[in-house]
């Protein structure tokens, strides 16, 4: 039902939204406000519609609904309800209902609601908005319709592509839609601007809509980034592949349209630039759905076997022709340039910045698309790989950090360094400080100190120009600087946001820096409890166990991670094996620092588990990308934050982007990410063994310190398991056969009770020295993770054996020997 | 005024001059030759010693693993690399079994250092990143592969290896 209802809608929809497109005309040319009128009421029904259309395919997927084939194929009734919510996305028909719901609701509100200066642009972003509008809904209707149905009906759907089980998965989509679809208005309006010629203002008219398209998109990108390092488990977070790539290029655009922008409102000019830039954002959104949807590119991200193709390259190609022939009649329109301004001033850093925000988006397609390029040019194929793009992207992004840097200390127009000998102290502490603070703890590569510097600076300019700010309006009004601080960021929130973006691209910086130029993965086998030293670190294998959950199989690993300074933490990295289907998905497990994360892939096992092969990565410097990308939202946000007067709205608004941004750093930091804490580790076998005190059933006490000199056997066990006593007569074997010869044994019974252990005692004749283990301390201190456990001590005091589980007789007298044989030495 | 326009015209030729050189330099240097299986054997020696891509239909039956090295040998079957020509042939999961069912076609061996990944099976496209050895074997550093499976209309799956 839902379905047909849905697929009227969908039919309803496109000519509703041609109507509007046609009827704005209408009431452009016939100076008619009725006609604008109904337009603006169509475009307003239009979003409605669609959002009526979005509410029923998320009513087919909560009702497992699976008439409906895009249900059918990614839902299924074991999965959880957050995964069906967001299962909408998770293929081309949903994605596209999204987008047509988000353009249409856009398109309602940035027509419907628009500011001063955006107003007389209304009629003519209505015209473009509505057939952007009509373009998607057609492709959906006709191609991809979501609420298409299947002939039979199916009991239990296909479940959702275990890759894509994953929080983040909520938010990473839409974010990115909404910077896609967001990037439609500022386009449109930029049109209108151009057709009605009132080229001046139209950057500031739409300056909230450009900071939610590029917020959308860098949320999208973060968490994007994010989900690869957590869930694709090969411990990188950007693989230049050919889909993130198509996000970033109309990111780079839109950033540069907003330094453009900046510079357009101050009269410096910029007009023709934010123009093209307007337009090729929109152009470099319709490329990345081309390239996602046509088979071109082979990605995680491509929808195979699709035929849309076509549509979209059309839609480039009318785009672009449309707005050069608009551009080009209207040139006249473009108001002058600025006066003179130096290279050396804020105008030429400006400039120079959009300059290399273009050629890095010229970079990034053309590595995109090097490929097809190459074969056309030389009929042979090249491709790129994350090297190339690397070694193309990485210097232009290092002269943008350095004018970020450089930028504040300069006039506005003219060559004057007008900040900069107050300031050279600093400069040179952030250009010299930086990589000399590195190198001490040992980042010693070349190119990485360079970068570093130019690091270094930046970030000391962009912290000094946040104090001095805070600074001079202390000294001005007399609050509080650090009031003055918060009334800077609260009154001159574009500017300051600004800054705070600055920063995180700094603290980003540190972090690509330190992960590309310090990269570390090896792919080892590990032997059950064999110390293997991997870094700085000592990873011990504990074993494997497995959980039965709904449709798949979860293995997960233990390794307990040694530092320099003893046990650290122990991870359990997983790997889920999906019953139906051959697909498996690994989690890693990490363990964050600042100085970098250990990363560890379960790969494999065999012998039951006695082997297993992991994937170490050590991530360098990488939480400070992490962190960088939030105090990068931040700034975002805050640039954003809307001038509103009400109090509770402020408040309100205030505890929401605060707990979104605590979500954020406790799903990064907070969660376990497979640590496994509160543990104490065992101790390492060849290290000294940690001394222990244990009361004796008769009262005397035994220490490990007094038994210096002797082989000590330490068994932890407890009458209650059955394991347990199992091994005790062979326990007693050899200790009647080594008693005499400098051996102890010492049995700490692990929660249990006095009663109970003398009478198990008593039933398998046991001789040698039993003590309780009051308040698990000895449990504790040789980090035990079940029982029975077994641990020898040779005569130097120093660990030769750590065995879990039943040990055998044979086992136990060949590793005696051997320490008997060495105190003999 | 004049002059500094010319100043910033200048300088902006000097970075994009900049950036040309950048991205020819590196597809010349750190770029990888995509090649099929065909083309790796119409080339041979040329192309021994050199970064290549090369993509082709793994032949399941092929497939060695030794777990504890870990290291893992199969040989691809050439499919045709160009997307029009695949979308003749009925699609990518039908060009791919046509693939390993076909004797004459030209085959590559490809050995792998690492654990086996979950998507290697019959009929999956691998994309093969390394260098071909003097034996003729293609040395992988990265396996991309694509697997014609249930998720396929929607989202192939993928592993860096």
């Amino acid at each position: 039902m839902a379905a047909e209802i849905g697929r009227s809608l969908l039919w309803l929809a496109l000519p509703l939204s041609l109507y509007a497109a046609f009827a704005s005309v209408w009431g452009i040319r016939a100076r008619d406000a009725r006609w604008a009128a109904s337009a603006q009421r169509a475009t307003n029904a239009l979003a409605v519609l669609l959002g009526v259309g979005l509410l029923l395919l998320l009513v087919a997927f909560l009702s497992d609904d699976f008439s409906v084939r895009y249900v059918a194929q990614h839902s299924s009734t074991v999965i959880p309800l957050y995964l069906k919510i967001s299962a909408i996305w998770a293929g081309q028909e949903g994605s596209l209902l999204l987008w047509c719901a988000l353009q249409a609701f856009f398109a309602a509100v940035a027509t419907g609601l628009p500011n001063e200066k955006a107003r007389p642009l209304v009629p003519w972003a209505t015209v473009f908005l509505n057939l952007i509008s009509a373009f998607f809904l057609t492709v959906t209707v006709l191609h991809s319709n979501p609420f298409a149905t299947l002939d039979v009906v199916l009991a239990e759907g296909q479940g959702l592509n275990p890759l894509l089980r994953h929080p983040g998965m909520i938010f990473h989509p839409p974010a990115l839609y909404i910077g896609y679809v967001g990037l439609a208005v500022p386009f449109a309006f930029a049109l209108a601007a151009l057709v009605t010629r009132r080229i001046e203002g139209w950057t500031r008219a739409l300056h909230t809509w450009m900071l939610v398209a590029w917020l959308g998109l860098g949320i999208g990108l973060l968490l994007g980034m994010r989900w690869a390092y957590d869930v694709l488990g090969w411990g990188g977070y950007w693989g230049w592949d050919p889909v993130e790539n198509a996000g970033l290029l109309p990111w780079f655009t839109l950033t540069a349209l907003l330094h453009g922008a900046v510079m357009q409102e101050e009269r410096r000019g910029f007009h023709l630039w934010n123009m093209l830039l307007a337009i090729f954002s929109f152009v470099l959104v319709l490329f990345g759905t081309f390239a996602t949807r046509s088979g071109m590119i082979a990605s995680v991200h491509a929808y195979a076997q699709s035929n849309l193709g076509g549509y979209f390259l059309s839609a480039i190609g009318v785009v672009l022709v449309g707005s050069f022939a608009l551009l080009i009649s209207r040139r006249k329109a473009l108001p002058s340039e600025a006066g003179p301004a130096s290279l050396f001033s804020r105008d030429g850093m400006f400039y120079l910045t959009l300059i290399l925000f273009s050629t890095l988006t010229v970079s990034v397609f053309i590595g995109s698309v090097l490929p097809t390029i190459t074969e056309v040019l030389t009929s042979r194929r090249f491709e790129a790989g994350p090297a190339w793009f690397d070694r193309v992207t990485g210097p232009q992004f290092g002269l943008l950090v350095l004018i970020l840097g450089v930028c504040p200390l300069l006039g506005r127009a003219a060559a004057t360094l007008v900040r900069l000998r107050r300031r050279l102290w600093l400069l040179a502490l952030g250009a010299v400080g930086a990589p000399l603070a590195a190198a001490a703890f040992g980042f010693r590569e070349p190119v990485s100190l360079l970068g570093l510097g130019v690091v270094g600076l930046a970030g000391v300019v962009t912290v000094a120009e946040l104090v001095e700010g805070a600074i001079t309006r202390s000294r001005r009004t007399g609050e509080a600087p650090i009031n003055a601080l918060w009334r800077l960021l609260r009154l001159q929130r574009r500017t300051y946001g600004g800054y705070l973006v600055h920063a995180g691209v700094v603290l980003m910086a540190v972090g690509i820096l330190g992960t590309r130029l310090y990269p570390f993965e090896v792919e080892r086998t590990f032997r059950m409890l064999e110390p293997v030293d991997v870094g700085r670190y000592t990873l011990v294998y504990e074993g494997l166990r497995q959980e039965f959950v709904d449709d798949h199989v979860r293995t997960y690993a233990t390794v307990s991670v040694y530092g320099e300074r003893g046990y650290l933490v122990g991870l359990e990295p997983r790997l889920d094996r999906y019953t139906s289907g051959s697909q498996t998905l690994t989690t890693p497990a990490l363990r964050p620092s600042i100085r970098e994360d250990l990363y560890l892939i379960l790969s494999g096992w065999s012998d039951n588990g006695e082997i297993a092969t992991f994937k170490v990565v050590i991530n360098a410097l990488v939480n400070f990308l992490w962190v960088g990308g939030l105090v990068f939202l931040a700034g975002g946000a805050l640039a954003l934050w809307p001038h509103v007067r009400s109090r509770t709205w402020n408040l309100v608004a205030l505890v929401v982007a605060l707990s979104l941004l605590g979500g954020a750093v406790w799903a990064m930091w907070g969660a376990t990410h497979g640590m496994i804490l509160g543990g104490t580790g065992r101790p390492l076998v060849g290290e000294p063994a940690p001394d222990m005190r244990l009361t004796l059933l008769d009262g005397s006490t035994v220490s490990l310190a007094s038994l210096k000199g002797q082989v000590v056997l330490i068994n932890f066990w407890a009458s209650w398991c059955p394991s347990c006593v199992e091994e005790m007569p062979a326990l007693q074997a050899v200790w009647e056969a080594y008693e005499e010869r400098g051996v102890t044994f010492l049995g700490v019974a692990h929660r249990d009770t006095q009663d109970a252990v003398e009478a198990a005692l008593r039933q398998y004749g046991t001789t040698y020295p039993v003590g309780l283990d009051a308040g698990e301390r000895v449990s504790t201190l040789y980090g035990i993770t079940g029982i029975p456990e077994t641990f020898i001590i040779d005569a130097r005091g120093d660990l030769t054996l750590a065995h879990i589980g039943p040990i055998t007789a044979e086992a136990l007298s060949t590793v005696i020997d051997a320490a008997l044989d060495m105190s003999d030495q | 005024m004049k002059g500094h326009r010319t100043t910033f015209v200048i300088a902006g030729l000097l970075v994009v001059a900049a950036v040309v050189y950048l991205i020819v330099s590196s597809t010349g240097s750190a770029a990888q030759f995509f090649l099929t299986v065909q083309e790796v054997h119409d080339l041979a020696d040329e192309v021994v010693g050199r970064n290549v891509t090369v993509s082709g239909a793994v032949l399941g039956e092929t497939i060695v693993y030794d777990p504890l090295a870990p290291h893992v040998t199969f040989t691809i079957v050439h499919v045709p690399g160009d997307s029009q020509a695949v979308e003749a042939a009925g699609g990518l999961a039908q060009v791919l079994h046509d693939a390993t069912l076909d004797p004459t076609r030209p085959r590559l061996e490809v050995v792998y250092r690492g654990v086996k990944p979950d998507l290697l099976t019959n009929e999956a496209q691998a994309i093969v990143r390394g260098r071909l050895d003097e034996e003729g074997r293609l040395i992988a550093d990265d396996l991309l592969l694509k697997c014609p499976s249930r998720y396929e209309e929607e989202i192939p799956g993928q592993v860096e290896g």
